[in-house]
């Protein structure tokens, strides 16, 4: 299920807020495996998912999920 | 007897009535529920019934009865050995998401299995005997609600379990 063209940079916002994949998960309300998806670029996450992950992390979603 | 038929008629009623709002209720809960349902992996083996459906063979040799043929739906009950593998999942986007992928696959596999089975099976004269052609359109259409069920489930379960072995904290 991998999403062409697409980059995902969660993994390094989320290291600079110290979170483990499951805390990350759980406060967004997803599942770990989502969260491992995601940062492996194979989950293209709903817009709702997106914004809630950037007000997490902190970021801007143009810059956790790039477009190419 | 016409009040006999009139009170038969509403009990009939009654129970429909009460078949659409525990229907409604189940679909209400799923819609809301955080998590998958619990199912006991071990209901899978109900899908060895579906082997029953070669009864069907054997009685109508005895007495043309093709009752036995739909026993063939059974063997969608393998798909519980799936479902119970994901009993309590949490059900996040990504997984609502590949649980309408896979019921759609499933349905449009079965449902194209039972059109292009009509289309050849309709003509009557495949077998050159309309009892030979229902029994085999029983025999197809139950084998395919079976795929459909078990279809079902089991490509929810490969969808939302591919690459286990990647799976690590990184």
């Amino acid at each position: 299920m991998s999403v062409p063209d697409f980059e995902c940079r969660l993994k390094k916002y989320r290291l600079l807020k110290d979170l483990t994949q499951e805390q990350l998960a759980a406060q967004v309300g997803v599942r770990r495996e989502t969260i491992m998806r995601l940062e492996k670029a194979q989950y293209n996450p709903s817009l709702k998912l997106a914004i809630h992950i950037s007000r997490v992390v902190g970021a801007p979603i143009e810059e956790i999920f790039v477009f190419k | 007897m016409i009040i006999s038929g009139i009170l038969i008629t509403l009990y009939i009623l009654y129970l429909f009535a009460l078949l659409v709002k525990a229907i409604s209720v189940k679909k209400e809960k799923e819609r809301t529920s955080q998590s998958a349902r619990a199912v006991d992996p071990r209901l899978g083996f109900l899908g060895f019934m579906g082997f029953a459906g070669f009864l069907g063979f054997w009685t109508y040799s005895i007495d043309k009865t093709i009752f036995p043929f739909i026993f063939f739906m059974f063997f969608g009950f393998f798909g519980f050995f799936y479902e119970g593998k994901m009993s309590h999942t949490f059900m996040d986007e990504r997984y609502r998401e590949n649980k309408l992928k896979a019921h759609m696959t499933a349905n449009k596999t079965a449902f194209a299995i039972i059109f292009f089975a009509l289309l050849i099976l309709g003509q009557g004269k495949l077998m050159g005997n309309l009892e030979y052609t229902l029994i085999a359109l029983i025999i197809v259409i139950a084998l395919s609600i079976a795929l459909e069920i078990f279809l079902g489930e089991y490509l929810l379960y490969c969808y939302d379990n591919d690459e286990q072995f990647e799976e690590s904290e990184e």
